[in-house]
C-alpha cells in the first residue's frame, strides 16, 4: 500500500512538471519508470561502469584466467539483479523477463572489461614492470 | 616490454578514432539526410505501436485484429528495408576506408605482441588472438584481436552517447521481420 501511494505521488509530481533526472531516479529506490527504454539505458550504463571498475581491480589484483572472467560475469549479473529486483523492485515481466534485463549491455560491458584500458592493459603493464605491483 | 603497453594504448586510441570516423562518415552520408530522419522516426513510431499492440493481443483475438497486425508488420518490414538501403551508402564508404586502414595497421603491427592476455583464449579464438605471432605462448596478443575487442565496446558506447543507436523496439522488430516468413 505504502509503495503504491508513493508511486502515485511520484507520477503526480512528474505530471505536474517536476521531472527527476534519469540518474537521480536511478539512485532512488522504487522510482517510477514511464519509459522502458529509459530504465534499460540505466541498466546498460551501470553495467559499463561495473565493467570499468572490475577491470581495474582485476588488473591490479591481479586476477587471471577464466576464473577471473567467471567471477566478473557473476558479479556483473548479480549486482544488476539485486539492483532491479530489490532496489528498484520493477516487474521483470514488463521488460521481457529477467534474462532480457540480464543480457542488456552484457556483451559490450564484457568487451569493455577486457579492453581497452583495464584488465588486459594493466596486466600487460604489470607484466612488463613487476615493481609496479606493491 | 614497456613498448607493449604503449602499443596497447595506441591501439585503444586507434579504435576510438576509427569508431568516431565511422560515425562521422555515417553522419555525413546518412544521419543528417531528411530521408533517413523521416524513415527512422517512422520505424520507431511503428515499432512501438506494434509492440504495444502485440502486448495487448490475446489468444482469442479476432482474425481482423491479427490481419491488422500482419499488415503493420509488413509495413514496418518495408520501412526497415528502405532504412537499410539508405545506410548502404555509408557501409560501402566505411568498408572501403577501413579495408585500407586495416591493411596499413596490419603491416605496421605485423608480428608484434601488443598485449599479454591474463588468460589463455579458447583454441578456436587463438587463430585470431595469436595471428602472425611467433612462438607457442598463447597469452601473446596480436593487433587484430585487441582491435576487434576494443571496437566492440567502444563503438556501441559512442553510438549510445551520441544518441545514434537505433531504439530497442526498432532493433527487435527488424530482427523479427528478418526471420519471419513472407506474408504471401
Amino acid at each position: 500500500m505504502t509503495n503504491s501511494s508513493k508511486r502515485k505521488e511520484e507520477i503526480h509530481l512528474v505530471n505536474g512538471g517536476v521531472k527527476q533526472s534519469t540518474w537521480s531516479k536511478a539512485f532512488n529506490s522504487n522510482a517510477v519508470w514511464e519509459e522502458k527504454d529509459e530504465f534499460l539505458d540505466v541498466i546498460y550504463w551501470i553495467r559499463q561502469i561495473i565493467a570499468v571498475i572490475l577491470g581495474v581491480i582485476w588488473g591490479v589484483a591481479p586476477l587471471k584466467g577464466f576464473l577471473g572472467i567467471a567471477i566478473f560475469c557473476i558479479i556483473n549479473a548479480g549486482v544488476l539483479y539485486v539492483y532491479f529486483s530489490s532496489f528498484q523492485q520493477i516487474d521483470e515481466e514488463e521488460y521481457g523477463g529477467t534474462w532480457e534485463l540480464t543480457k542488456e549491455g552484457f556483451m559490450t560491458s564484457f568487451a569493455l572489461f577486457l579492453w581497452p584500458l583495464y584488465w588486459v592493459p594493466l596486466h600487460s603493464l604489470i607484466q612488463s614492470n613487476p615493481t609496479v605491483v606493491p | 616490454m614497456s613498448t607493449m603497453f604503449a602499443d596497447t594504448i595506441l591501439i585503444v586510441f586507434i579504435s576510438v578514432c576509427t569508431a568516431l570516423l565511422a560515425e562521422g562518415i555515417t553522419w555525413v552520408l546518412v544521419y543528417r539526410t531528411e530521408k533517413y530522419k523521416r524513415l527512422k522516426a517512422e520505424v520507431e513510431k511503428q515499432s512501438k505501436k506494434l509492440e504495444k499492440k502485440k502486448e495487448t493481443i490475446t489468444e482469442s483475438a479476432g482474425r481482423q485484429q491479427k490481419k491488422k497486425i500482419e499488415r503493420q508488420e509488413e509495413k514496418l518490414k518495408n520501412n526497415n528495408r528502405d532504412l537499410s538501403m539508405v545506410r548502404m551508402k555509408s557501409m560501402f564508404a566505411i568498408g572501403f576506408c577501413f579495408t585500407a586502414l586495416m591493411g596499413m595497421f596490419n603491416s605496421i603491427f605485423d608480428g608484434r605482441v601488443v598485449a599479454k592476455l591474463p588468460f589463455v583464449p579458447l583454441s578456436y579464438i587463438q587463430g585470431l588472438s595469436h595471428r602472425n605471432l611467433l612462438g607457442e605462448d598463447y597469452t601473446d596478443c596480436s593487433f587484430i584481436f585487441l582491435y576487434i575487442l576494443c571496437t566492440m565496446s567502444i563503438r556501441q558506447n559512442i553510438q549510445k552517447m551520441l544518441g545514434l543507436a537505433p531504439s530497442r523496439a526498432a532493433t527487435k522488430q527488424a530482427g523479427v521481420a528478418s526471420i519471419s516468413p513472407g506474408s504471401d
